[in-house]
C-alpha cells in the first residue's frame, strides 16, 4: 500500500509540475508587465499558446536530420524524469535513491546537449550561434552546480536531495549557517543562466545579437515547439522549486497524508510565486549583460560557492 | 585452461605477425591478419576475465629466454588482467575495423605488409606488459610496445608531418623510458629484479629514496599516459596514425602508462605520504582543464579526439590521485572509490574513445579530410557512422544513462569525500579539484557538440563531404560492438564495479575484503548515502521519451509535417558557406578564455587601388600555440640544438681521437663506480 | 546555544562583508566601488555590535558608532565629492581581466583558510569561523591594490584592507584595547587624506589617475 501510494505521489508530483510550470512562467510575464506599466498578457496565455502549438503543422527544415525530430522527445523526456528525480511537496520520495543531485544537473545537460545539437541541423546561422552560446554558459555554469551541490552535500554527508532535505529539516539552525546563503546566491546565479533569465539571456527577445535560447529553437514550430518551450518552462519551474526546497524546505510533507500534502503543495506553490516575483524584479531592474561579461558573473558564482564550501568546512 | 588461452593469445599475434609478413596483402591477407589478432585479443580477453572472476593468478616461467635479465618471468594478477581484458575490448573492433580500413593502403601508400605486422606485434607487447612479472620483461615489452606504436604512427610516411609526428613521439617516449629505468634501478638495488622481490626491497628504502622513485615513476609513466606538459606527442602522433590504431593507441596505450603508475605506486611502494595523493590529483585537474581547451580550439577531428584523450587521462588521474590521497589517510573504502572511479574511467575511456578514433576514421575513410570545416551533412550519407559517433560523443560528455556519466560521478563523489581531509593541501585541492572536474565535462560536453554538429549536421561544406559513403560493413561492426559496450556499461556498472573493487583487494594494504560499492541496482558510495540507480533511470528515461509520442497521438495532436528550406532572414537560398563553423562555434570559448589562449591575430585588408572604400579581400589568420609549447618545448629544443652544436666539435673524424674518447670515458666510469661503492 | 547562534551569526556577517569584498572585484564602475565600500562598513558594524552583545563589551558599541559614521558616511561622501572632482567614472581594464581576479579572489579563499585552519584548531572563541574569511578580505584588498591601474580604486583596496584588519581584530581578540583601535582609525584617516591628496596631485599632472602612466616618470 505504501508502495503503491508513494509512487502515486511520483506520477502526482510530476503531473503537477508539468501543469503549473506554464503558469508560473505566465506569472513572472504578468508581473513583468504590470512593474513595467504595462497591462499584460494575462498569466494563463502560456496555456493558450500550448494549445495553439499543438494544433499547428510542424514545419521541418530540409537540411535537418532525424537529430531535429528526436530532440523535442529527449529534451521533453529527460526534464520529466527529473521531475520524479526532484522533491516538490514531499520528502523522502520513491525516485530518491535513483538519482542524486548530480543525475538532476546532467540529465537537463542531455537536454542542453541535444537542443545544442538541433540548432546546429537546420544549418542556419543562428542555430548555430545559440548552440554555441548556449554550450559555453552551460560549461562555465558547471563548477558553481558541482560546488554548490558540494556545499550543501558536506553538511548533509550526502548528494542525494532527500537526505540533504531531511538534514535541513532536522536541524534548522544550519539554514543560517553562511554556507547556506553563500550556496544559495551561487545557485540563484545560475539558476538565472540556466534558464535563460535576465541579465544572462532575454527570454523576450527575438532580436538577434541578443538571443541565446530563442536562437537555437528558431526552426522550431508546431508540436516540436509545445514539447520544447514546455519542457524549458518546467525546467525553470524545477530549478524554482529546487532552490526553495533545499534553502527552505519547511512547509514539505514528511507524512504522504491528504491534510499535509495539501498543506505542503499551498507551501510550495506560495515559495515558488515569491521567488518568481523576486525574479521578476530583478528583471525589471537590470538590463542584459554582454555575452562577454556573462562569463564575469558566473566566475562571480563560482567564488560564491568556493566560499561555501570552505565556510562549510570550517564550520564542520 | 588459462594456459591454452595464454598460448592461443601469443600464437595467434605472431601467426598475425609472420602472415602479414608472408602475404598481408588482398581481401584475404588482410582479413586473415586481422582476424588472427581478433582471435588473439579474444583470447587476451578471456584469459584477463578469467583471472578476474577466479581471482588465481596466471603464471609462466621461462628461464631460457633471455637469461640475461633474469629470465622472461609472466604473471597475471587481477590487476594487471584487468589492463589485459581492456587491451580486448578495444582490440577485437580494431581488427576487425583495421581489415576493411587498410583497403586504402593497398595501392602505393605506406607498406601493408609492415603495418599488419606491427600490428600484431603491437598487440602482443602491449598483453605481456601487463603480464610482465621482472623488470627486464616489463622494460623489454615497454620499449616493445614503443617502438611498434612508433612504426604504425608513421604507416603514412609519405607525408612530411607523419615523420615530424613520429620523431615527438619517440623522442618524449624516450625520454620517459628513461626516467622509468632509473626508477626501476632504484626500486632494484641489489635484490634481482623480480617483482616479488621488489615488494620487498621497496619496503627498505628511505622515505627520500620512495619520494624519488615516485616522481620518476610519475614522470616516466605520466610521459606515456600524455599527462600535461609530457603530453606533447599525443596530439601529433594521433592523428598521424591510421585510425583504427589510434584508436588502440587513445583507448589502450595511454592506459598502460595508468597501470604502471598503479603497479609502482600502490603495488611496489604500498601507497606514500598525502602529498603523493595531492600531486596525482593536482597533475590529473590540470590536464584534464588544459587537454579539454586546447581541445575546444582544434579543427582537425583527430588532433581533438586526441585532446580529449589528455582530459580524460586527467580524470582517470583525478579518481587516482584521490584514492591514493584517502590511503595515505587510511580510510581504505574511500581509497577503493576513488580508485575504483579511476579504473571505471579506463574502461569507459577505451570504449568511447576507441569508438570516436574509429568514427573520425570512418568520417576520413568516406571524405579524406580530417579537416571539421570542410565537412557537414554526414548524418544522412552516413547514417550508422553518425549513430555510432553520437552515442560515442554522449557517452564522453558524461550523459546519463551511458558510461561516461557513471564513472565521472565515482570520482565526483570520491572528490567530495575528499573535501572533509583535514590537511592543508587537500583543503585548497579538493574544492578546486571538484571545480575543475565540472569545468572539464561541461566543456567536453561543449566540444562534442561541435565535433558532432560541424562533421555531421546541416549541409555538406565540402565537395567530399557532399559524396561521401557510408563506411564497409565490417567497419560498422567495430564500432558497433564498442557502441553497444558503452550504453551497457552505463547501467551495467553495477556489474562491473564489484569486480574492480575485487582487483584492488589486497594491494597496498586495501583491505582483503572487496569494498561494497554496490547495492542491489543501486551505486553506493561508502560512509556515505549518496546513491544512484541507473538501471531504474535509464527505465524511467526511455519510459519518459517513448510515451510521449503515444500520449500526443492519444490527446490527438496535430501530427503533420511539412519540409521546408529553413529560415534564412529573407535570402532566398542557404549556402554552406552560411553556416555556423566550427572556429565560430568555439569562438565564444575563445574569449572567454583568451587570457589561457593569448590567440595570435593577423588581419590584411586589400582594398582597391583607386579607392580604399572597396574592399577587395579580407584575410584573417589566428593562430593558438599552446603555452607549453611557447614557454617549454621552443626554448627546449633551441637549448637541445645549441648543445649539439657546441658538441659537434668533437666529431673530428679522426679514429685516433674516437679511440681516445672511449679510453676516458672507460676511465671515468672505472672510477665513478667506485666512487659510488664507497 | 547562546554560543552556536553567536558563532553562526557573527560568521554569518563576517562572510557577507567578505562578500563585499569580491564584489570589489566584479564591479568597474568607481562609483559603485564607493557603495560597494559602505556597504561593507555597515555589515561590519553591524558584525561589531553582534560581538558586543553576545561578548558583553560595551565599549565594542562605541568603536562601532565611531565606525558607523567614519566609514559609511564621512569617507564614502569624501570619496564621492572627490570623484566628482576628477571627473573618471570607470576603472579601465585591469592588469588581470575580470574573471581571472574572480578565480583567484577564490583561491585566495581558500589559501586563508588553509592558513588559518591550524589557529583555528587550537583557540576556541566562538567566533573563530569567520578568521578565514578576515584573512581572505586583507588579501583581497591588496589584490586589488596591486592589480589596479586608477589610483582611486587603489585606496578602496586600502580601505577594504583595513576593513579586514579591523575584522580581523575583532574576530580574534574581541577587539583590541580602545586605544590602539583609535590610533587605528587615526593612522587610516591620516592615510586616506595623504593618499587623496597623492591622487589629486597625480591627476594633475598627468592629467590622469592611472598609475601605469607612472613610469612616464623615468623619462
Amino acid at each position: 500500500m505504501t508502495n503503491m501510494m508513494s509512487y502515486g505521489l511520483e506520477i502526482g508530483q510530476m503531473l503537477l509540475a508539468l501543469a503549473l510550470a506554464p503558469g508560473l512562467v505566465g506569472l513572472v510575464r504578468w508581473l513583468k508587465a504590470r512593474l513595467q506599466n504595462r497591462l499584460g498578457a494575462p498569466p494563463w496565455q502560456p496555456y493558450l499558446e500550448l494549445r495553439k502549438w499543438l494544433a499547428k503543422d510542424v514545419v521541418m527544415s530540409t537540411n535537418a536530420s532525424w537529430i531535429f525530430q528526436a530532440t523535442p522527445y529527449i529534451v521533453f523526456g529527460s526534464t520529466v524524469t527529473v521531475t520524479l528525480l526532484v522533491p516538490l511537496i514531499a520528502t523522502p520520495i520513491a525516485f530518491d535513491a535513483v538519482g542524486d543531485l548530480l543525475v538532476v544537473v546532467y540529465l537537463l545537460l542531455l537536454g542542453t546537449f541535444f537542443l545544442a545539437l538541433a540548432g546546429l541541423d537546420a544549418g542556419t546561422a543562428f542555430g548555430g550561434m545559440g548552440a554555441s552560446r548556449e554550450m559555453t554558459i552551460a560549461a562555465i555554469a558547471e563548477p558553481t552546480i558541482a560546488l554548490s551541490i558540494s556545499g550543501l552535500a558536506i553538511g548533509s554527508g550526502s548528494t542525494n536531495l532527500g537526505q540533504i532535505l531531511t538534514t535541513t529539516l532536522t536541524d534548522p539552525a544550519a539554514a543560517i549557517s553562511p554556507s547556506h546563503f553563500l550556496a544559495f546566491a551561487a545557485l540563484f546565479i545560475v539558476v538565472l543562466a540556466e534558464t535563460g533569465r535576465l541579465p544572462i539571456d532575454n527570454p523576450a527577445t527575438h532580436l538577434e545579437l541578443t538571443m541565446i535560447h530563442e536562437a537555437m529553437i528558431l526552426e522550431y514550430s508546431g508540436r516540436y515547439l509545445a514539447l520544447i518551450e514546455w519542457a524549458s518552462w518546467t525546467k525553470f519551474l524545477l530549478f524554482l522549486s529546487l532552490l526553495a526546497n533545499l534553502f527552505v524546505p519547511w512547509g514539505m510533507a514528511t507524512l504522504v497524508t491528504l491534510p499535509t500534502l495539501a498543506l505542503a503543495t499551498a507551501a510550495w506553490i506560495g515559495k515558488l510565486i515569491l521567488l518568481a516575483s523576486a525574479i521578476a524584479l530583478l528583471e525589471t531592474r537590470v538590463a542584459k549583460l554582454r555575452l562577454f561579461r556573462v562569463p564575469e558573473l558566473l566566475s562571480l558564482s563560482f567564488v560564491l560557492a568556493l566560499l561555501a564550501v570552505t565556510s562549510s568546512l570550517v564550520l564542520k | 585452461m588459462m594456459q591454452t588461452l595464454f598460448l592461443l593469445t601469443i600464437c595467434a599475434y605472431s601467426l598475425g605477425a609472420l602472415g602479414a609478413i608472408l602475404g598481408g596483402r588482398g581481401q584475404l591477407g588482410r582479413s586473415l591478419v586481422g582476424a588472427l589478432a581478433a582471435i588473439g585479443a579474444t583470447a587476451g580477453l578471456l584469459l584477463g576475465l578469467t583471472v578476474i572472476f577466479t581471482g588465481q593468478s596466471f603464471t609462466a616461467f621461462v628461464p631460457a629466454l633471455l637469461p640475461v635479465g633474469g629470465g622472461l618471468a609472466l604473471r597475471l594478477d587481477p590487476l594487471g588482467a584487468f589492463f589485459l581484458s581492456v587491451i580486448g575490448v578495444v582490440a577485437i573492433p580494431a581488427s576487425l575495423y583495421g581489415i576493411a580500413y587498410n583497403e586504402i593502403y593497398e595501392s602505393e601508400r605506406g607498406s601493408l605488409r609492415l603495418l599488419g605486422a606491427m600490428f600484431n606485434l603491437f598487440l602482443l607487447a602491449m598483453s605481456l606488459v601487463t603480464l610482465a612479472d621482472n623488470v627486464f620483461t616489463f622494460l623489454l615489452m615497454w620499449e616493445g610496445m614503443s617502438l611498434t606504436s612508433y612504426f604504425l604512427v608513421i604507416t603514412e610516411s609519405d607525408e612530411a608531418e607523419t615523420i615530424r609526428a613520429g620523431n615527438w613521439y619517440i623522442a618524449v617516449t624516450h625520454v620517459g623510458v628513461a626516467f622509468l629505468v632509473a626508477a626501476f634501478l632504484m626500486l632494484t638495488g641489489n635484490a634481482s629484479g623480480a617483482f616479488s622481490d621488489l615488494r620487498v626491497h621497496a619496503s627498505n628504502l628511505s622515505p627520500l629514496a620512495r619520494d624519488l622513485v615516485f616522481l620518476l615513476t610519475l614522470l616516466g609513466f605520466g610521459s606515456k599516459a600524455g599527462i600535461i606538459p609530457l603530453h606533447v606527442w599525443l596530439p601529433r602522433a594521433h592523428p598521424a596514425a591510421p585510425s583504427y590504431v589510434s584508436a588502440l593507441m587513445s583507448g589502450v596505450m595511454i592506459k598502460l602508462g595508468i597501470y604502471g603508475l598503479l603497479r609502482v605506486a600502490l603495488d611496489f611502494l604500498g601507497g606514500g605520504p598525502a602529498w603523493w595523493g595531492v600531486l596525482v590529483l593536482v597533475v590529473g585537474s590540470v590536464s584534464a582543464v588544459l587537454g579539454v581547451l586546447y581541445a575546444l580550439m582544434e579543427h582537425d577531428l583527430k588532433r581533438l579526439l586526441a585532446y580529449h584523450s589528455v582530459e580524460n587521462i586527467g580524470i582517470i588521474l583525478m579518481g587516482i590521485g584521490a584514492g591514493l590521497l584517502f590511503h595515505s589517510y587510511g580510510s581504505m573504502s574511500l581509497a577503493v572509490l576513488g580508485l575504483v572511479g579511476g579504473l571505471y574511467h579506463t574502461l569507459n575511456h577505451a570504449s568511447f574513445k576507441g569508438l570516436l578514433f574509429l568514427g573520425a576514421g570512418s568520417v576520413l575513410h568516406a571524405t579524406g579530410t580530417r579537416n571539421m570545416e570542410e565537412m557537414g551533412g554526414l548524418m544522412k550519407r552516413m547514417p550508422w557512422t553518425a549513430l555510432f559517433f553520437l552515442i560515442g560523443a554522449a557517452a564522453i560528455s558524461a550523459l546519463p544513462p551511458l558510461n561516461g556519466f557513471v564513472s565521472e560521478w565515482l570520482v565526483f563523489q570520491a572528490l567530495l569525500k575528499g573535501l572533509n581531509i583535514p590537511g592543508i593541501e587537500a583543503a585548497i585541492a579538493m574544492p578546486l579539484a571538484v571545480g575543475m572536474l565540472a569545468l572539464t565535462s561541461g566543456l567536453a560536453a561543449a566540444c562534442f557538440v561541435k565535433a558532432f554538429g560541424i562533421t555531421f549536421l546541416a549541409m555538406p561544406r565540402s565537395h567530399e563531404a557532399e559524396s561521401a559513403r557510408e563506411s564497409p560493413l565490417l567497419m560498422r561492426i567495430g564500432m558497433g560492438m564498442l557502441a553497444a559496450i558503452c550504453v551497457v556499461l552505463g547501467p551495467g556498472a553495477i556489474a562491473v564495479i564489484p569486480l574492480l573493487s575485487r582487483i584492488l583487494v589486497g594491494l597496498g594494504g586495501l583491505a582483503e575484503v572487496p569494498v561494497s560499492l554496490t547495492e542491489g541496482v543501486s551505486l553506493q558510495v561508502p560512509t556515505s548515502s549518496s546513491q544512484i540507480a541507473l538501471p531504474t533511470l535509464a527505465l524511467a528515461l526511455l519510459l519518459a521519451i517513448g510515451s510521449i509520442p503515444v500520449i500526443l497521438k492519444l490527446l490527438r495532436v496535430n501530427f503533420r509535417l511539412r519540409r521546408s528550406e529553413s529560415w534564412g532572414c529573407g535570402l532566398t537560398e542557404l549556402t554552406p558557406r552560411m553556416e555556423y563553423t566550427a572556429t565560430a562555434f568555439a569562438e565564444p570559448l575563445r574569449r572567454v578564455f583568451a587570457e589561457l589562449y593569448r590567440p595570435s591575430k593577423e588581419l590584411t585588408i586589400d582594398t582597391h587601388p583607386e579607392s580604399k572604400y572597396f574592399v577587395q579581400s579580407i584575410a584573417y589568420r589566428s593562430e593558438i600555440t599552446p603555452w607549453f609549447d611557447r614557454m617549454l618545448y621552443t626554448p627546449l629544443l633551441h637549448l637541445i640544438g645549441y648543445i649539439a652544436n657546441k658538441i659537434r666539435r668533437l666529431q673530428s673524424g679522426l679514429v685516433h681521437l674516437y679511440l681516445l674518447y672511449l679510453a676516458l670515458a672507460l676511465m671515468g666510469l672505472i672510477f665513478a663506480s667506485r666512487w659510488i661503492e664507497r | 546555544m547562546n554560543d552556536l547562534l553567536f558563532s553562526q551569526l557573527s560568521t554569518l556577517v563576517a562572510a557577507s562583508v567578505l562578500l563585499f569584498g569580491i564584489l570589489l572585484v566584479w564591479r568597474r564602475s568607481l562609483l559603485a566601488y564607493i557603495k560597494v565600500f559602505q556597504w561593507q562598513s555597515t555589515m561590519l558594524t553591524i558584525l561589531f555590535a553582534i560581538v558586543a552583545y553576545f561578548g558583553n563589551d560595551p565599549k565594542l558599541y562605541w568603536i562601532g558608532v565611531l565606525l558607523f559614521f567614519l566609514k559609511v558616511i564621512f569617507i564614502p561622501r569624501l570619496l564621492q565629492r572627490f570623484l566628482v572632482q576628477i571627473d573618471v567614472e570607470r576603472e579601465v581594464a585591469p592588469y588581470i581581466n575580470t574573471a581571472t581576479s574572480l578565480v583567484l579572489t577564490g583561491v585566495m579563499v581558500l589559501l586563508a583558510q588553509a592558513m588559518t585552519n591550524p589557529l583555528i584548531r587550537l583557540i576556541t572563541l566562538p567566533t573563530r569561523n569567520g578568521l578565514p574569511f578576515a584573512v581572505a578580505l586583507i588579501f583581497i584588498g591588496l589584490f586589488v591594490i596591486i592589480t589596479r591601474k586608477k589610483a582611486f580604486t587603489q585606496v578602496l583596496g586600502f580601505l577594504v584592507m583595513e576593513n579586514g584588519i579591523a575584522m580581523l581584530a575583532v574576530l580574534g581578540t574581541f577587539g583590541i584595547p580602545l586605544i590602539v583601535e583609535l590610533g587605528v582609525f587615526l593612522d587610516l584617516l591620516m592615510g586616506f587624506l595623504v593618499m587623496q591628496v597623492f591622487v589629486y596631485q597625480i591627476q594633475g599632472t598627468f592629467e590622469s589617475i592611472d598609475v601605469s602612466k607612472l613610469n612616464q616618470l623615468r623619462y
